[in-house]
């Protein structure tokens, strides 16, 4: 089948291709102007005819020509064209310089290999570093926000190190990881986030990508769609992300030390405005224990002074800074230390790094320290070795956040007079003194309740190839990413979680190990001259371990004593292993047709550890397309420069996760914080142990998903290139999903995994470039981005109208798919409606009617998203602004209910005396409807509208932002020449400086699960932060 | 040429490192059987994880509930606060449906009949089987019709439909439902069967007494048998006798159907822990009125109930609105329903019960058994079980006739029956719930500040929120205020 598409190919092309003309021979050498060296591989054609010949290894080429008047067209890619007259001479040598202009468009795509931009049939887009360095940004992921179309990125919160969401063309999979594969030099680079924490409490560990120092990044890459990623296989149906990091490839001979340096702070961001009118209290009575501001009005008299629960006579007063006061400001500094060297052939690169972070939360910091060596030669035995390895030790500290019980799930609960940084929170004993006794006061929790992880991690990758002929090269691989993640979680002798007291110190351990064989053959002028064609064959073996082991001591005895065996009961304890092997073949074929029609085919064969044996293999092709009409038909204008369309269809496999396929017991448990017991249970002095049923049922009949994918589009240049226009249209469908299907409880179980569903995302990115101005020094640019995805959930399983993500969900609110719905979507109780919409009000209570259950209550998934980076260059200066628009989709909250059902924000504070009718109606005897026209107090008002689990906890999540600033200045050669410098630039940044959210009254940019599937949840985490930096670059 | 020989081999070489692959990556890719837990267990595993389930599931939140409409507790603050009030919806004990009762107790006793039955078992069997129906009937009693014959099939019946109270009582036999009764039956019949293993430490109700294991199976049907009695009187009859001609049923306070926690943290009653450790233990304290009316019968009990921190009693009324008391001087559940470390067992199914069971048959009903006899067993059996000792148990007797004689009509007494019992069962609130609704005993004044649909105290619960997102089989907003089927009261 595959044999006779390629036969078709050949057969369409050799139509095409005219028969040439017999004439002389011209030989010559083309050379590059930098290094005076052959160039090899540049395109020759003879102008007004198909003939032509490309550059042998060493830069000769030998090309026959008509008789007169020829003249000789030179392409390579990154190079001026250059056409030259033949004339009567027999040689023409040719020297070729670089073209700046066009040097990004070589493109890495999968498994390294360099394309040029315009032979790909896919959409990719490429971030340069210096579009990411010293942005006061520590995260990787944080930095590309906005700047990349088709990519949706969202940070967890402001605090430290926490982790980042990643999605390329929307969410694939309704199981799987969404999270983009990251290829970082070559090495499969893990960006799990490893989540220890449950719905309503732990801390945001990182997501691992964070292990990365922005500084050392070359370029990032991103392959969008599976056409791109085929080659990576399985894992890269969410796409791809390459980033390069800085070697010494580039340099020409010479030896670069490039030092980074910056210092940002940062400061808690977009709190809601509050009240200061109404203090602690409920329906306008003072209570000392009240998490409420429906106290009196302040002022009030007899109420100049109360007494807090503890006794004590205080001022009855606002405290209008008590949850700002409650952040501190943000400090990092960021380091970095580059050395390179090297040319093309032979090169290296050392780097250094250091990033210490103290977050705008006390007690919090993320510190990166990372070391890394690379090198690659080629040895004159015709062996071409390289390889890096880096060693980066990462740490974080953070506090513990969720409902109820943590720092985070009290400070949306402080009344207004209640002075929350001016007072002790602790006695002499160190005990927490607050006005709820079973709670901690939130200071006393972020000293006293925390999350540490500590992350050693090494990588690398060697790699050896040969060419056994100049057209056949065979390399082989190999990567290898581990790092073990030593996590404790601290709660200290009176935590309201755990009163006495409880330590897990976990260790996890992630490894992944691949080996790639890829045999490259390539070969100008098969069949037809002006034909070339690239075979690669490659075998991947993959090996990916994960281990956790923990340790969790209970009913610690000695406070302050935060080490495990000052536990007496240690039953939680618990291991995990996890192991899957994956043997993937692929193949890919480019044929190249006069660098103006370009045809790629590729497939892959997996054979995976996870799903059944007899049926865990399966293929999966691509075929792509591109067309350069400019190219072809060498149009030559000064308003259309550039043109490409180009088109591919693929499709891509997917494993399970490993151990799907059985039902499992599991060690007994019963409750949860409110009571709970764990097996073995201790009872009369012996130790019962207890096993339960696992809640989900495997399946040995499960077979591999996919997802399928057509793309389209179209890339432009006007006025030579000053504009650009690059447009996508992409339709994926996901199908044959593993998931675990929601079933009835009834049934004894939760879920059952099986293959299920199709769904789809149609999508449309869009970029566009302009230089409105470029006159002498002065530049302007102009970059847009838009990104609009529709996803929905077309089908489940047969009477499955919804089912719950895995992952960690509350009861009540349910992170779901749903037939119809993007993924996603929170199922939870929506307000009683009648026929008419409108809400059903209790005749008796003048309240809401009860909910009804079931029901879609909210849906993350954006609208769209557009990012515009206005950038001006004048001399040194160089000045970028981006301002990014997040519109529509929406965010569950439980921080702003919280708040607002107790009467802090300042829309409750409006009128609070008057009574208010919630809006609605009350049904007649008769079937029909009156208005509400029951008054209710402010505070019955406002708690009515809904608590955390209700429609009202649903907040529109629409955004303006001015993303990031960014100034520098690059002092002039001139002042340097005298120095040991080669260049010194220094810059001011700020990131998140201005934002506006219409429908939301902080930050909507939060997600307390993190990065992972389930998105669009504020159940209590930390709000987001401005950043500001200074910083200084200095190369010798 | 020679390179080109070197090249031939190591091309060679590739391709015979690619077939080997090839034909050896069955065994490299054979490592998909989980390391991380069992894919089968003993039933000796099993009869504890069913027995703390159904543990929980009577004594965790559906206590905190019931124990609040009730008026034995009163809500300060979060859900008790609601509950107090009447409110209660379909975000409601979603955990309790699905990890106490569905996917908690029942699963693991289907799973632990399976599992012993294939050793040759009948021992571990019976104890699921009666177990089974005594979880099942929480069931019922609480949402109604629920999924019973069609329930615990997993991947057979994912959506299973519900079965009528009626039916899961009863029996339907055109339907293919057992009766809650016949599977109570059925599960002593097993335990008069030779069994291969028996329970021993991990039973942690008897330590494996089979004997009382079936005093429990005949109590069970007592009990199931006087919650139908009013729309039932002859099939409660019928069962009642038979039980008690058979006399093998609970007599002593040592028989109870009790199972048992431990002290240390994860061990303990979920009572306890409610009450005493976790971060919500001041959203709820004591009823003034369930102080009040054991005060006003001098009733011996109140100290083992009730502690009383600051030297008195430190209640709250239900619905009461105002500034709760300091939580170090308020009354709580007392040692007697926690434990003084937690280590109190959860009793299901008691002596006491059973005494009050047959006071009530006997008039109610006419079974055998003299109803005076039998009111004045209960009181003492509970008083007893308290810790009082037999003389002061006399002496409460001979100062209180007129409590611990049933006097007036039928009705008069068997509200002094129910309003014994309630007292009697204090920490099992959803029993006082049922013979609440079943009878209307005791006589509970509405709570202040009373909301729920329509002012009145539930009488059901909702169904959960994700079953009817899950299963259509279930009707949408039967709301708390419809009576179940045997509540014709």
């Amino acid at each position: 089948m595959k044999k006779s598409i390629l036969l078709n190919f050949i057969f369409v092309f050799a139509l095409v291709v005219q028969a040439f003309a017999q004439g002389r021979t011209v030989t010559g050498t083309v050379t590059d102007q930098a290094t005076g060296q052959g160039l090899p591989g540049v395109s020759i054609q003879v102008k007004g005819t198909t003939t032509g010949t490309a550059t042998d290894i060493d830069g000769n080429f030998s090309v026959s020509v008509p008789a007169e008047n020829s003249t000789l067209i030179f392409r390579a890619i990154g190079y001026r064209s250059v056409e030259r007259a033949v004339g009567s001479s027999s040689t023409v040598d040719v020297v070729l310089s670089v073209n700046a202009e066009q040097l990004s468009e070589v493109v890495v795509t999968a498994q390294g290999i360099e394309r040029d931009e315009r032979s790909l049939g896919y959409a990719t887009q490429t971030v340069q570093g210096d579009a990411i360095s010293q942005r006061s940004e520590p995260n990787v992921l944080n930095a590309l926000q906005g700047k990349v179309a088709g990519v949706n990125i969202t940070g967890a919160s402001g605090a430290p190190g926490a982790s980042t969401n990643i999605n390329i063309r929307g969410i694939t999979s309704f199981n799987g990881s969404n999270q983009p594969l990251i290829v970082v030099d070559g090495i499969i680079f893990s960006n799990d986030v490893d989540n220890s924490q449950n719905t309503l409490f732990g801390s945001q560990p990182s997501n691992r990508l964070a292990d990365i120092n922005p500084e050392s990044i070359e370029s990032i890459n991103i392959l969008k769609g599976p056409a791109a990623s085929v080659l990576y296989g399985s894992r890269a149906s969410a796409g791809v992300i390459v980033i390069t990091t800085k070697s010494g490839r580039g340099m020409k001979g010479k030896t670069e030390v490039t030092f980074n340096s910056s210092v940002n702070f940062q400061n808690i961001a977009y709190l809601p405005e509050f009240q200061n009118e109404y203090g602690q209290g409920t329906q306008n009575n003072y209570v000392n224990n009240s998490t409420n501001s429906w106290g009196p009005r302040f002022g009030t008299p007899g109420f100049d002074n109360v007494t807090t629960i503890w006794g004590e006579s205080v001022p009855y007063r606002a405290y209008p800074d008590n949850i700002k006061d409650f952040y501190q400001t943000g400090k990092f500094l960021m380091n970095s230390l580059n050395i390179a060297g090297g040319d093309e052939k032979n090169n290296f690169s050392t780097a250094l790094s250091s990033t210490l972070q103290e977050g705008v939360i006390r007690e919090s910091g993320f510190d990166r320290h990372s070391v890394q060596v690379g090198g690659n030669s080629a040895l004159n035995n015709g062996i071409k070795v390289g390889g890096t390895v880096s060693y980066v030790k990462t740490s974080q500290k953070g506090a513990t956040m969720g409902n109820g019980g943590s720092a985070f799930g009290q400070i949306t609960r402080v009344p207004r007079s209640f002075n929350l940084t001016g007072m002790d929170y602790k006695d002499v004993n160190g005990n927490s003194i607050y006005f709820l006794p079973s709670q901690n006061h939130p200071l006393w929790s972020l000293e006293n309740e925390f999350f540490e992880s500590n992350v050693d991690r090494v990588f690398g990758n060697l790699s050896v190839g040969y060419d056994f002929a100049d057209w056949l090269n065979v390399t082989y691989r190999v990567t290898a990413d581990t790092y073990a993640d030593t996590r404790r979680q601290v709660l200290r002798i009176g935590a309201a979680r755990a009163p006495e007291g409880q330590i897990d110190e976990d260790l996890r351990t992630r490894a992944e190990l691949n080996g790639d064989l890829m045999i490259t053959a390539r070969k100008s002028d098969i069949f037809t001259e002006g034909l070339s064609a690239t075979l690669l064959l490659g075998q991947n073996i993959n090996q990916r371990t994960f281990k956790q082991s923990g340790v969790i001591s209970e009913s610690l005895v000695i406070p302050g004593f935060d080490n495990v065996s000052n536990g007496s009961i240690f039953t939680s304890s618990y291991e995990s292993n996890t192991k899957r092997r994956l043997l993937g073949h692929y193949g890919q074929l480019s044929l190249d047709y006069r660098s103006y029609l370009f045809l790629e085919l590729s497939a892959r064969v997996d054979k995976s550890s996870t799903l059944p044996a007899g049926s865990n293999a399966y293929f999966y092709p691509s075929a792509a397309v591109s067309f350069v009409p400019t190219e072809a038909f060498n149009i030559q204008s000064d308003i259309l420069s550039y043109a490409k369309v180009r088109g591919n269809i693929a499709r891509v496999g997917r494993d399970a996760d490993p151990y799907l396929l059985q039902s499992v017991f599991t060690q007994s448990t019963f409750g949860n914080n409110l009571a709970s017991v764990t097996f073995p249970l201790s009872v009369g002095g012996g130790s019962i142990p207890g096993f339960q049923i696992g809640t989900r049922i495997g399946s040995n009949q499960l077979k591999p998903e996919f997802v399928t994918s057509y793309e389209g589009g179209f890339n432009l240049g006007f006025f030579n290139n000053r504009v650009g226009v690059d447009f996508t249209y992409f339709n994926t469908t996901s199908t044959n999903q593993i998931f675990n299907v929601a079933i009835s409880n009834a049934s004894g179980y939760d879920t059952r995994t099986t293959n299920i569903g199709e769904m789809r995302n149609r999508g449309i990115e869009l970029q566009l470039s302009g230089t409105p101005i470029r006159t002498g020094d002065f530049e302007w640019d102009i970059m847009v981005n838009f990104t609009r995805i529709r996803n929905k959930v077309i089908s489940i399983a047969e009477g499955v109208e919804n089912s719950t993500i895995t992952g960690d969900s509350f009861i009540g609110i349910a992170p779901s798919i749903a037939v119809g719905y993007p993924y996603g979507v929170v199922i939870g109780t929506a307000n009683a409606r009648n026929e008419n919409g409108d809400l059903l009000v209790n005749p008796t209570t003048g309240g809401f009617m009860p909910g009804v259950a079931g029901k879609v209550i909210s849906n993350p998934q954006k609208d769209y998203t557009v990012g515009i980076n206005n950038s001006f260059s004048y001399k040194g200066f160089n000045l970028s602004a981006l301002f990014d628009i997040n519109k529509g989709g929406q965010i569950y909250s439980f921080s702003q209910v919280d708040m607002r059902s107790a009467g802090h924000v300042a829309e409750t504070a409006v009128d609070r005396d008057q009574p208010r009718i919630l809006p609605g109606v009350i049904a007649n005897s008769d079937g029909t409807y009156r208005p509400n026209n029951i008054q209710v107090s402010a505070q019955t008002f406002w708690a009515g509208l809904g608590g955390l689990a209700s429609e009202a906890a649903v907040f529109d999540a629409t955004s303006y932002r001015l993303r990031e600033v960014a100034l520098s200045y690059a002092l002039p050669e001139s002042l340097l020449s005298r120095t040991p410098f080669g260049g010194i630039s220094l810059g001011v940044s700020g990131r998140n400086l201005l934002m506006y959210a219409p429908g939301f009254p902080s930050d909507p940019e939060i997600n307390t699960q993190g990065a992972g599937n389930i998105q669009g949840m504020d159940m209590n985490g930390v709000p987001t932060t401005k950043n500001y930096g200074i910083n200084l670059r200095v190369t010798f | 040429m020679k390179f080109s020989l070197i090249k031939k081999n190591i091309v060679i070489g590739v391709t015979l490192a690619l077939s080997a692959s090839l034909v050896s990556c069955n065994d490299f890719l054979d490592i998909n059987e989980t390391p991380n837990n069992p894919t089968a267990v003993p039933p000796s595993t099993l009869l504890p994880t069913g027995l703390v389930g159904s543990a929980f599931a009577n004594a965790n939140e559906l206590n905190r509930f019931t124990s609040a409409i009730m008026s034995v507790t009163a809500g300060v603050a979060g859900s008790p606060v609601d509950y107090d009030r009447y409110n209660t919806d379909g975000a409601d004990f979603g955990n309790q449906w699905r990890f106490e009762i569905y996917g908690g107790a029942l699963v693991n006793y289907e799973q632990l009949i399976q599992a012993a039955e294939e050793i040759n078992s009948p021992a571990y069997t019976g104890i699921a089987k009666i177990m089974k129906a005594y979880t099942f009937a929480i069931a019922t009693d609480v949402w109604g019709d629920v999924p019973y014959s069609e329930a615990l099939q997993g991947a057979e019946i994912p959506q299973p439909s519900l079965d009528s109270q009626r039916d899961i009582y009863l029996g339907n036999e055109a339907e293919g439902i057992q009766s809650l009764f016949d599977l109570v039956r059925e599960g002593l019949a097993d335990l008069e069967l030779a069994s291969a293993a028996s329970p021993g430490n991990d039973d942690l109700v008897y330590g494996g007494e089979m004997d009382k294991w079936k005093r429990a199976g005949n109590t069970l049907l007592l009990k199931l048998a006087m919650q139908i009695s009013q729309v039932e009187p002859t099939v409660a009859r019928d069962v009642i006798n038979s039980v008690i001609q058979a006399n093998n049923y609970i007599v002593a306070n040592d028989q109870n159907l009790s199972v048992k926690f431990g002290g240390q943290i994860g061990s303990q009653n979920p009572i306890h822990t409610y009450t005493n450790i976790s971060s919500f233990r001041t959203d709820q304290m004591m009823s003034t009125r369930f102080v009040n009316l054991l005060k006003g019968l001098n009733d011996p009990r109140l100290d083992a109930f009730v502690t009383k921190p600051s030297g008195d009693y430190v209640t709250i009324d239900n619905g009461f609105g105002g500034t709760a008391p300091t939580p170090a001087t308020r009354s709580m559940f007392g040692t007697y329903i926690t434990g003084e470390d937690g280590s109190a067992p959860v009793r299901l199914l008691t002596n006491w019960q059973r005494a009050f069971i047959l006071a009530e048959a006997a008039i109610r009903l006419g079974t055998a058994g003299d109803p005076q006899a039998l009111y004045a067993e209960g009181i003492r059996a509970s008083m007893s079980s308290v810790g009082i000792s037999d003389a002061n148990i006399d002496a409460y007797f001979a100062a209180n006739p007129t409590v611990v004689t049933l006097a007036g009509t039928d009705a008069q007494k068997i509200e002094q029956i129910i309003t014994q019992k309630y007292i009697s069962m204090t920490g099992n609130g959803l029993e006082q719930w049922n013979d609440w609704r079943r009878t209307g005993y005791p006589t509970l004044a509405p709570h202040q500040n009373a909301v729920g649909i329509d002012g009145t105290r539930p009488v059901r619960a909702q169904y959960i929120d994700q079953e009817v997102a899950r299963n259509p089989s279930f009707p949408n907003n039967v709301y708390s205020n419809v009576p179940v089927w045997w509540d014709v009261n």
